[in-house]
């Protein structure tokens, strides 16, 4: 069946059974990478995009239930993002393939609640997984990047 | 240049395609034991290739360190999960639903899983013969005990134990088990094959593209430079992507098909493809009354599964470094490494350390309670320092106990009080004897590219060997460029494990940049390290250099629920010399934060040998809301120092220090991971209370923790922490974070409408496990109330 979607910016019609997730879509249609296969169940935060906004598993979403939605990966944040800028600057990864969910989870996080506590941070964050163990440096990265949304006041985030 | 991997362009193994591939899917053995007497595919529609094992049949054996493994067992499987047939279409799903029509008759055989009862005599044997591969994986002596599930036995002997144990005023014994774990790299097992003519090209995300390379050309009884494999960027390792895991299989369908086959393992299927040994140590310490250690009897049993993998490596290091950095006359080690019918277990993060320092590290605090002594004190006084000699018969260089572990001791106030914290000190070799090799090319305009076999896995390798070559060039590291591997150009070169690939492969970069700067455009630059030990006596040289690790921890518990709350964690580790400091911070927290893992959750379940918790959701990692509220750690250099590898060597003494801190209010565990069922029924026992007590519900008397100092234990003097309330201990869920992702599913109305059987069932499932898991944990407190 044709779904309707908003990808990163740009309005489109894909193809997808009824049963395909959204993952497959992206990955395989629209050969957007950043959507990570990990887990397939929804726990590990590998595949998220954000659908209006929200962080959700790809994985567990089954593609027609996106008619109409915006999608953002994060390919739509170009790379100059301030979450993206302050990852960097904390060297907030190893392998990275966690990071792009990291990435649009945390800017979420910021949109919802621009300064907060380590408690916030890490209940919030917790529903994406990083191997590696780098949650360290995800916290300061994080952290970052909501003084230097402060410092940027009032612009917020933003795709 | 923005990174890649916050764009997300960076491309993984999982991401490589090539034109026309198709895609594979595995039939794996429901059963653990079994012959095989027949496989009917005749279901299966055309168009679709099917490869059987008569398909395979011709093919030799492979595998890195014993030659036990077929691309489909002939006669028998020998664990579920054992892969019995493939197949390969255009896409996965039509793959996957045809491996349902394959029909296999299997004639069910007895089984054994537990690594001491396999190990015993008349135990069913899992492979009638043991053959020695000749890979260079396997470097050491191993030694088969044909005729026995036991492929290899490593010993050490180091003076006279019986004496030793005749001089000890105080004799401590105990025996310890650790459960299984498995990677969890992030992105799975991916691999793609194609043959070129005669010539097969696999491009796979490994650790070990030469070894994969031997074992391959073998199994096909081809020239190894018919062969070319090439690793692009792991999504995370561990130990996992190491020698062949799914190559041959795409291999030989890639050959049936003449088109190029692409395996992606299934989630579930990775607990199915290697983990980590479960293991079984035994540790008996002897001491004098002032705590001077006389002698340490060490057995060992490493779970190495239906295929031994490299587990006699494990074997041989969780021997070989079992009785610690300690000066002891008297050593006997027995290690052995055990078949079972368990998947295979091999390499991962701490290589057999964190079993025997587990079982060392904890005995250690039982002998000092035995003795009367200050635990920190008791190791002092027995700590290597350098020019002594190790139990091996080598002398030790460049040695740092003593002052990681005072860092480790300060850094939680140990002198103030030991109430509810652990200490833990140990040492990790590097394999010996090794070899690196490396090229430097100069092309025109200044820039360079570093050839090297070394893979990157998110462990910042390909950043280190820029640095260091940027360094000895004089350029900035824009300058030079490290591609990803591919044994057809870069030079020959063992494997990227051991965390040795810095250490060597820097020294290897020296020679090859002095070699460039004398002969213009293409420098070679090899070293070799000489050692090894006899695997009869133990004797001679284990490591080239040793990784030296502490850590601390602080703990709360709750004893009328056995939660505890690590809230504390510190490790000092020594590093030499640092090339890349964010670099290095991240592999010492990683490897603490995996440590964490296997203390409080980690453990892989089975019943009649089938894995039962194969999911994120059953199967716990460490999320950022399981962090302590403290977690630092140290990186020790030295002017002038070594570049050292610490990719592993902060994940070992994690777990012990957290079992001693536990320790510290008497509670004496010995099984990995820590349970709050196991601290409970430490409690227990520490007050004289036995299981059926528990059982009946009677009225606990006072453990409230203010006068939890049983019979004759010591504690130092001075504050301890008050009492704790219940706390969200250690189930490692997330749930606030993993019900996001549902969170909008349920919240719109119009979806809810929408939603699908498929959807549906799977969100059940979800969210079943999660309230389920949920509900046991809570289920726990009342028990005891």
């Amino acid at each position: 069946m044709k779904v309707r979607l908003n990808v990163n910016g740009q309005a489109m019609e894909v193809q997808a059974r009824a049963d395909e997730m959204l993952l497959d879509v992206l990955r395989g249609e629209l050969d957007l990478t950043s959507v990570r296969y990990t887990c397939g169940i929804g726990v590990c935060g590998a595949c998220t995009a954000l659908v209006d906004g929200e962080p959700i598993s790809m994985c567990i979403l089954l593609a027609p239930l996106a008619e109409g939605k915006e999608i953002t990966t994060v390919e739509g944040l170009g790379g100059d993002h301030p979450v993206q800028r302050a990852f960097v600057e904390a060297e907030a990864f190893q392998c990275g393939y966690c990071t792009p969910g990291m990435i649009l989870t945390a800017k979420s996080l910021l949109e919802e609640n621009p300064e907060p506590t380590e408690e916030n941070i890490r209940a919030y964050m917790g529903g994406n997984l990083c191997r590696c163990g780098c949650y360290p440096k995800i916290e300061y990265a994080v952290n970052l990047a909501a003084s230097a949304s402060k410092a940027a006041a009032p612009i917020k985030g933003g795709a | 240049m923005t990174d890649p991997r916050v764009t997300g362009a960076l491309r993984y193994s999982q991401d490589v395609a090539m034109e026309g591939m198709l895609h594979a899917r595995l039939l794996r053995s429901p059963v653990a034991h079994a012959r095989v007497v027949g496989v009917d595919a005749s279901a299966v529609p055309e168009g679709i290739i099917v490869l059987l094992p008569q398909d395979v049949r011709d093919l030799g054996g492979y595998g890195p360190q014993i030659k036990d493994q077929e691309v489909f067992p002939q006669e028998r499987v020998r664990y579920a999960g054992d892969v019995v047939a493939a197949l390969a279409a255009e896409t996965a799903d039509e793959a996957e639903e045809a491996v349902g029509l394959i029909n296999v008759d299997y004639e069910e055989l007895p089984a054994v899983f537990d690594e001491v009862e396999a190990a015993s005599e008349g135990a069913i044997l899992v492979h009638e013969t043991t053959n020695i591969s000749r890979n260079d994986a396997a470097y050491f002596g191993i030694r088969p005990q044909q005729g026995t599930n036991i492929c290899h036995l490593f010993r050490l002997r180091h003076g006279d134990v019986e004496a030793g144990f005749g001089e000890a005023d105080a004799v401590v014994e105990e025996t310890y088990h650790t459960a299984g774990a498995t990677h969890v790299p992030m992105e799975p097992h991916a691999a793609v094959a194609r043959w070129e003519w005669d010539r097969l090209e696999v491009v796979t995300g490994t650790q070990t593209p030469f070894n994969m390379r031997t074992d391959l050309a073998g199994l096909f009884g081809i020239d190894e430079e018919k062969v070319r494999i090439i690793s692009p960027p792991m999504g995370g390792s561990f130990g996992a992507k190491t020698f062949v895991r799914t190559e041959a299989i795409a291999a030989c369908l890639a050959r049936k098909a003449k088109r190029p086959v692409k395996i992606v393992l299934e989630r579930d299927e990775m607990w199915m493809t290697l983990n980590r040994h479960p293991s079984t140590v035994r540790v008996k310490l002897g001491a004098r009354s002032d705590g001077t250690l006389v002698a340490n009897e060490t057995e060992c049993w490493a779970n190495t599964g239906a295929y031994a993998d490299c587990g006699p490596g494990v074997a041989q290091k969780m021997g070989f470094a079992a009785p610690g950095p300690y000066r002891i006359a008297n050593v006997r080690v027995d290690s052995r490494t055990v078949y079972t019918n368990l998947p295979p277990n091999g390499a991962f993060r701490g290589y057999g350390q964190m079993q025997s320092t587990w079982a060392r590290e904890r005995t250690m605090d039982l002998l000092a309670d035995k003795v009367g002594m200050d635990p920190l004190e008791l190791r002092m006084k027995n700590l290597l320092k350098d020019g002594d000699k190790y139990c091996t018969g080598e002398t030790m260089h460049d040695v740092h106990f003593e002052r990681l572990l005072q860092d480790a001791a300060d850094a939680v106030a140990w002198s103030e009080s030991w109430k509810n914290k652990g200490l833990c000190v140990m040492l990790k070799g590097m394999q010996t004897p090794s070899r690196a090799a490396i090229a430097v090319e100069v092309e025109d305009g200044g820039t360079y590219t570093v050839r090297c076999a070394t893979t990157e896995m998110g462990q910042g390798a390909k950043m280190a060997m820029r640095m260091m070559a940027a360094e000895l060039l004089d350029v900035g590291v824009e300058k030079v460029s490290c591609p990803d591997p591919d044994t057809d150009v870069v030079p020959y070169d063992t494997r990227t494990t051991s965390s040795r690939s810095t250490h060597m492969m820097g020294r290897a970069l020296k020679v090859a940049v002095a070699d460039l700067k004398e002969n213009g455009e293409r420098g070679y630059g090899e070293v070799v390290d000489e050692g090894g030990l006899d695997p009869d006596t133990g004797q001679g040289v284990a490591s080239s250099h040793w990784h030296q690790g502490t850590a601390a921890a602080e703990v709360e518990v709750d004893e009328e629920t056995g939660r505890f709350r690590v809230m504390k964690l510190h490790a000092p580790i020594y590093a030499g010399r640092v090339i890349n400091r964010p670099a290095a911070e991240l592999q010492n927290e990683g490897s603490m934060i995996m440590g964490l893992g296997t203390a409080l959750f980690e453990s892989n379940e089975f019943a009649e040998g089938q894995i039962t918790n194969a999911n994120l959701s059953d199967y716990n990692v460490p999320a950022m809301d399981d962090m302590p509220a403290t977690l630092s750690h140290e990186l020790v250099e030295r002017e002038g120092g070594e570049v050292q590898g610490l990719g592993e060597t902060a994940l070992p003494p994690v777990p012990p220090a957290i079992g001693n801190a536990l320790y510290s209010r008497g509670i004496h565990v010995t099984e990995l991971p820590i349970s709050a069922e196991s601290v409970l029924d430490a409690v227990d026992a520490r007050d004289g209370r036995g299981d059926a007590w528990a059982k009946a519900g009677s009225e606990p008397v006072s453990t409230d923790g203010r006068n939890d100092s049983p019979g004759e234990r010591v504690f130092a003097s001075g504050t301890a922490p008050e009492p704790t309330t219940p706390v969200n201990g250690s189930d490692g869920l997330s749930d606030q974070g993993r019900l996001a992702s549902v969170r909008f599913l349920l919240a719109s109305p119009s979806a809810l409408l929408l939603l699908g059987t498929l959807g549906m069932g799977l969100l059940a499932i979800a969210l079943y496990r999660l309230l389920h898991r949920r509900g046991e944990a809570e289920k726990k407190a009342p028990l005891r109330s």
